[in-house]
């Protein structure tokens, strides 16, 4: 019972971070309709920034967690500025954005193997991993609990974001139609920015408690092939989808590694999104996808 | 026959255009995006390696189970997934992929996991390897630019239209997908028999995302593109060994800048073909090149 208790709180924290991935993916795919493969780039780059500014610049934590999450997001304005803008202001194709993303994912990917080499770096122990008793009946690690709260805050930020300014509305409008909201008058490169920039803040975020938790390296960005499968679990493009994809992601995983083997957790992952996608295949929360003739 | 270096790379320049013909069938033919085919590759190779070494199975017999094995799973496995369009089918396509390494990894008594089989009997000489790329790029030939190719490409460019037309467009989908597992399961096992050493980690997800790079690199829906593309990079891979750390990042970038200047590919959609090098060399440019056809 009691690490069946464990496993939940370790699961959910795990999909929390997912979530923090998966949310900022699925924002682009609502805006611009195709599959961002460069997200994984923005995860590293976070990491890598909170890296370097604990190690070499001896920031702080919040300092270089701040750094991480405007570079991020400022790359991610540049990913967007420099490789999809000139395609989807030429044609309106998604799968040359879909390749063109692909190709900016291994380019990322290869500069930090270039410059930070490929070897594996622990993160300095910034993030407390100290065990902590919840309610007396489990135990799990300070780690967990803190990479819970920070995503639940950061989301519940997000939004807020959505729901209470003038570019959240601007943004969910975009979500129907990008070019009718073009044409009401919405700045559309600028909305598009914007949208890049809170996916790169969001996953440099989630950078950081994953190379936290396992460690940083410069293929640490094919995790998120995860964050996309809870993403289509939940329905492109849904933001309460990608959450809850995640959340059932992240328990799936740890359970199957409490309870059954380690081995079995990426197994495990694929088999759910299978399952997902026979029994329901626009996600749980996708909307019906009508393809117009 | 020319020294075994040279030897060496025409002979996977064969494995490697088999595995794209493959890919290209799928993704410029039918439209359907994938990045797992390496997951098919990989099929192919243990299936072949384990009938050899297992159970004393002739290399050829193999390696046509070998392929025969992808193309079943891929039928399996088509039939549910394909109803699914575009980039959930890419997800997908990924995972699965992704599903049948990590079973091969934890599959320990029969593949002995990550240690991947080593002592593979080496099968796949120059001939051989030659017979196989010419047999199958025929056949290839002959299929795209029959009955089932022109349902192809009517599934790809409208599906709609296609099916009020009377095409069964999943059924051909489906059978675009498990033709070209086939052709990469083929293409797989040709890989065991030259290398002798087969791993899961040689079909991770940079394998697939190579294959369907080299496709698009070559022009989605032209079977020469493919074939000059998958040259063209299997030869720079070569040139660039010195430098491989540059290498994926170059690779990368070309990719990015082929989106943005030329999305067809170096051939769009059209073939090699006397006609094409004429209508470059002509001044008139009022006349689209082979315009109308698709």
């Amino acid at each position: 019972m009691q690490t069946l208790l464990q496993q939940i709180i370790n699961g959910l924290s795990l999909g929390s971070v997912y979530a923090l991935i998966a949310v900022g993916y699925s924002l682009v795919y609502s805006i611009l309709l195709f599959s961002n493969f460069a997200h994984g780039g923005f995860l590293i780059i976070g990491g890598y920034i909170c890296y370097f500014m604990l190690r070499s610049v001896g920031a702080n934590i919040w300092l270089a967690g701040a750094a991480a999450m405007v570079g991020a997001g400022v790359s991610a304005i540049l990913t967007e500025r420099v490789a999809y803008k000139p395609i989807r202001e030429k044609t309106n194709i998604t799968l040359y954005l879909l390749i063109a993303s692909m190709g900016m994912s291994i380019v990322i990917e290869n500069v930090f193997v270039i410059l930070a080499g490929g070897r594996f770096r622990a993160l300095p122990p910034v993030i407390p991993t100290s065990p902590v008793n919840v309610f007396g009946v489990a135990t799990t690690s300070m780690f967990d609990i803190l990479s819970l709260v920070t995503a639940v805050i950061f989301l519940s930020c997000l939004q807020l974001f959505l729901t209470r300014t003038k570019w959240g509305l601007a943004i969910r409008a975009a979500a129907y139609d990008l070019r009718v909201a073009g044409l009401m008058g919405v700045n559309v490169n600028r909305l598009v920015s914007i949208v890049f920039f809170v996916a790169g803040v969001l996953a440099a975020v989630g950078g950081i408690f994953l190379s936290a938790r396992y460690t940083l390296y410069p293929q640490l960005g094919l995790i998120t092939i995860k964050a996309f499968i809870a993403a289509v679990i939940g329905g492109l493009g849904s933001l309460p989808g990608a959450v809850v994809g995640s959340l059932i992601l992240g328990l799936a995983e740890m359970l199957t590694a409490g309870f059954i083997s380690s081995q079995m957790r990426d197994l495990v992952v694929f088999l759910l999104l299978i399952i997902t996608l026979l029994i329901r295949p626009s996600g749980l929360f996708g909307k019906e996808v009508k393809e117009k003739v | 026959m020319f020294g075994g270096y040279v030897d060496g790379i025409i002979i996977l320049l064969c494995i490697n255009s088999i595995a794209a013909m493959g890919v290209s069938l799928l993704t410029g033919f039918t439209g359907i995006f994938t990045l797992g085919h390496a997951g098919y590759m990989a099929l192919g190779a243990y299936i072949s390696s384990i009938l050899i070494i297992k159970a004393g199975f002739h290399w050829l017999v193999a390696v046509l189970l070998g392929g025969a094995g992808a193309m079943v799973i891929a039928w399996l496995v088509g039939i549910p997934t394909l109803k699914l369009m575009g980039d959930y089918y890419a997800i997908a396509s990924i995972g699965l992929g992704e599903a049948i390494r990590l079973v091969l990894e934890n599959w320990q008594s029969l593949t002995r996991g990550s240690r991947g089989i080593p002592g593979i009997p080496i099968y796949t000489s120059l001939p051989v390897a030659v017979i196989f790329f010419l047999v199958m790029a025929t056949f290839m030939f002959f299929l795209i630019n029959g009955k089932y190719g022109r349902a192809f490409k009517a599934s790809r460019d409208d599906y709609i239209a296609a099916s009020l037309l009377g095409f069964n467009t999943a059924h051909y989908r489906v059978l675009s997908l498990a033709i070209s597992a086939f052709y990469c399961g083929i293409s797989g096992a040709l890989l065991a028999g030259f290398l002798s050493f087969i791993q899961p980690i040689m079909f991770d997800m940079l394998k697939s995302t190579e294959l369907t790079a080299v496709v698009v690199f070559g022009g989605l829906g032209s079977l020469s593109g493919t074939l000059i593309g998958t040259t063209i990079i299997t030869l720079v891979t070569e040139l660039f060994r010195p430098i491989s750390q540059y290498r994926m990042l170059i690779y990368g970038a070309v990719i990015v800048l082929i989106m943005i200047f030329r999305p067809e590919g170096i051939m769009g959609q059209h073939e090699l073909h006397p006609r094409l090098i004429l209508n470059l060399f002509k001044k008139d440019k009022s006349k689209p090149a082979e315009g109308g056809k698709m």
